[in-house]
């Protein structure tokens, strides 16, 4: 279990961090979203105490705040920015330096080089290794005391698809067995399978706490979709009734504002036949863009016009 | 603590920098007496010439010995931030003061030994050219010798706190080549310009200057034109390297529990 509590953090005018407090569970995967620049890294780093904030603010760790921990790593597994290693300094050699500092045995170290796919290149030094590589060492690192408690930023940074679905499977299991997650990643959809609670920042204030399928319906709205041999005619008894309809990709109807059982009373009602009614319900990905929408703060430009696609009639259509 | 002064250790022992900047030490120190040896051997051997063959000319060019372990104590804090692994190593043991203290410790106990060993080697070697060392155990000999140890020590620790007030390498690097090859040369250097003659009194106050009188077994010599600068004794003069050594690591020490890893 982990409590933040009253979390500031100011970097001269920018105020990265604002009065975040929020409690992660343990038994489930909390994920922790928000924009670039949002907070989260820094709301990581004031919790392990790496950041000094201003005020009171403090996180306690199973009651512990961490910088008090004897022998963290035990307690507390991390996994920050990657590509926190000495150049000549060998994975194995890296791995047991933390280790000795935290009573860790050396089969251990073997043992979660093994896990994460680094056994092979254990004794080879990080300036070769890819960004993926360096995630995995990261990885082993926050596994080796086989703590109760992961705080993973941007895990499956840099991570090949075999490597992203390891990592679900593992985060998931290991909250499975009961202990607390929480983990910041911007691949919505993995998020999607792997999260039960979420955690969503915008521009350092808390916008979202709670469960995942509540954030969700909170912020979008979910349509019904119908299919009808006689869709023109349905179109105005659904208008009537007040429903939104837009016409979608395959010609069906994506109806709005009205749900799935009043549009199916409905059709029953004026005989119309259906050939589909189904609830159309939105991902983790649009409800965190329309959660986060007003809290981004970089927001790149739209792709640039092609010459081409400027001056042909095609072309401006699609633009 | 203990978990402290293992991880300080093993960190140590995993950097090949570690190895290149104590074997140049020692290299460059037993370069001395045989070169002393190869070129005077038929020389009676006097107590200066004896202390300056063992501590590796430290006491009359360069202290190769101490600047090779002060890069060792730079890459101690200083590498941590050139590299981001200060961020590991406070996940792995948060207690800021214990790590400083640790990383003090080991350095300190690292260049004792390493110094030890170079005038170990450096004695053999004097041995072996010149079949003798005489009154290696004996005052001013001995005491140099000790003073030779503290003054590396120092050396070190002034690079460790260099690093840490710095956060990197190369400042740091810059700080402890250039102030006493440079700046305190040149201060004592225009303590002979008669305008300057009021700079004298500072001389025994400059921190690198006040150092190398650990080690003598006779005074400096500045030249025919050096005035008397009055250095305090020698375990005195090494207070001044030492306070001066306590005040950049207290500085560091301080910012280092506040600031942001
Ligand atoms: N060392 C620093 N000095 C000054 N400003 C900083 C520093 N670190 C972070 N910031 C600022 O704090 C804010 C939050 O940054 P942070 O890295 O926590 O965001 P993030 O949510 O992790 O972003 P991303 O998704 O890109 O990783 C940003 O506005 C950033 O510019
Ligand atoms: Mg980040």
């Amino acid at each position: 279990m982990i409590a933040a509590k009253g979390l500031h953090k100011r970097y001269g005018k920018t105020v990265a961090v604002d009065d975040l407090s929020f409690e992660v569970r343990p038994g489930v995967v909390t994920g922790f979203l928000g924009p670039n620049g949002s907070g989260k890294s820094t709301t990581m780093r004031l919790m392990l105490g790496l950041d000094h904030g201003e005020g009171e603010g403090e996180t306690l760790f199973n009651g512990e705040r961490f910088t008090s921990i004897r022998r963290p790593m035990n307690q507390v597994g991390t996994l920050l920015e990657a590509k926190s290693l000495h150049p000549t300094r060998s994975a194995r050699n890296h791995l047991a330096m933390l280790a000795s500092a935290n009573g860790i045995a050396d089969a251990r170290i073997d043992r979660v080089l093994d896990m994460v796919g680094l056994g092979p290149a254990k004794r080879k030094m990080p300036k070769g290794y890819s960004l993926g590589m360096s995630q995995r060492l990261g990885l082993a690192q926050a596994l080796l005391g086989d703590p109760h408690t992961l705080m993973l930023d941007e895990p499956t940074n840099g991570l090949d698809p075999h490597g992203i679905h390891w990592m679900r499977d593992l985060l998931k299991s290991l909250a499975a067995e009961g202990r607390t997650i929480f983990v910041s990643s911007h691949l919505l959809s993995e998020m999607q399978l792997m999260a039960d609670e979420l955690v969503v920042v915008g521009r350092g204030h808390m916008i979202f706490n709670g469960d995942v399928d509540q954030f969700v319906r909170e912020f979008t709205t979910s349509t019904v979709v119908v299919r009808s041999p006689f869709a023109d005619a349905f179109v105005s008894v659904l208008e009537a009734k007040g429903a939104s309809i837009t016409e979608g990709d395959d010609g069906e109807l994506v109806v709005s504002d009205m749900e799935i059982d009043h549009v199916g009373h409905l059709a029953f009602t004026e005989g119309i036949e259906l050939a589909e009614l189904s609830r159309r319900s939105a991902s983790l990905e649009e409800a965190f863009m329309s959660a986060t929408g007003a809290a981004e703060q970089f927001v790149a430009e739209m792709p640039i016009q092609t010459a081409q696609t400027a001056q042909t009639p095609e072309g401006a259509q699609h633009a | 603590m203990l978990d402290a002064l293992r991880y300080e250790w093993t960190r140590l022992r995993t950097l090949r920098s570690t190895y290149w900047m104590a074997g140049s030490g020692l290299v460059a120190s037993a370069a001395i007496p045989v070169v002393l040896g190869l070129g005077a051997n038929d020389e009676p051997l006097h107590a200066d010439a004896v202390n300056l063959s063992v501590n590796g000319g430290a006491s009359f060019v360069i202290p190769f010995l101490a600047v090779f372990m002060a890069v060792v104590g730079i890459f101690a804090t200083g590498h941590e931030y050139r590299h981001g692994t200060i961020q590991p190593t406070l996940t792995a043991l948060p207690q800021r003061s214990r790590l400083i203290l640790a990383k003090i410790l080991t350095v300190t106990a690292l260049t004792s030994v390493v110094t030890l060993a170079s005038i170990a080697i450096n004695a053999a070697l004097v041995l072996v050219f010149w079949g003798e060392v005489p009154g290696l155990f004996d005052d001013p000999v001995r005491s140099a010798l000790l003073g030779y140890v503290a003054h590396n020590v120092i050396y070190a620790l002034v690079g460790l706190g260099l690093g840490l007030l710095f956060r990197g390498v190369p400042s740091a690097l810059v700080v402890i080549f250039l102030m006493p090859l440079i700046v305190e040369t040149l201060i004592v250097g225009l303590t002979m310009v008669p305008a300057l003659a009021w700079l004298v009194p500072a001389v025994k106050f400059l921190p690198f200057t006040a150092g190398a009188e650990l080690m003598l077994t006779s005074p400096a010599n500045f030249g025919p034109a050096a005035p008397d600068f009055g250095f305090f004794d020698r375990w005195a003069s090494g207070g001044v390297f030492a306070l001066f050594a306590a005040l950049i690591i207290g500085a560091a020490w301080i910012l280092f529990k506040k600031r942001d890893a």
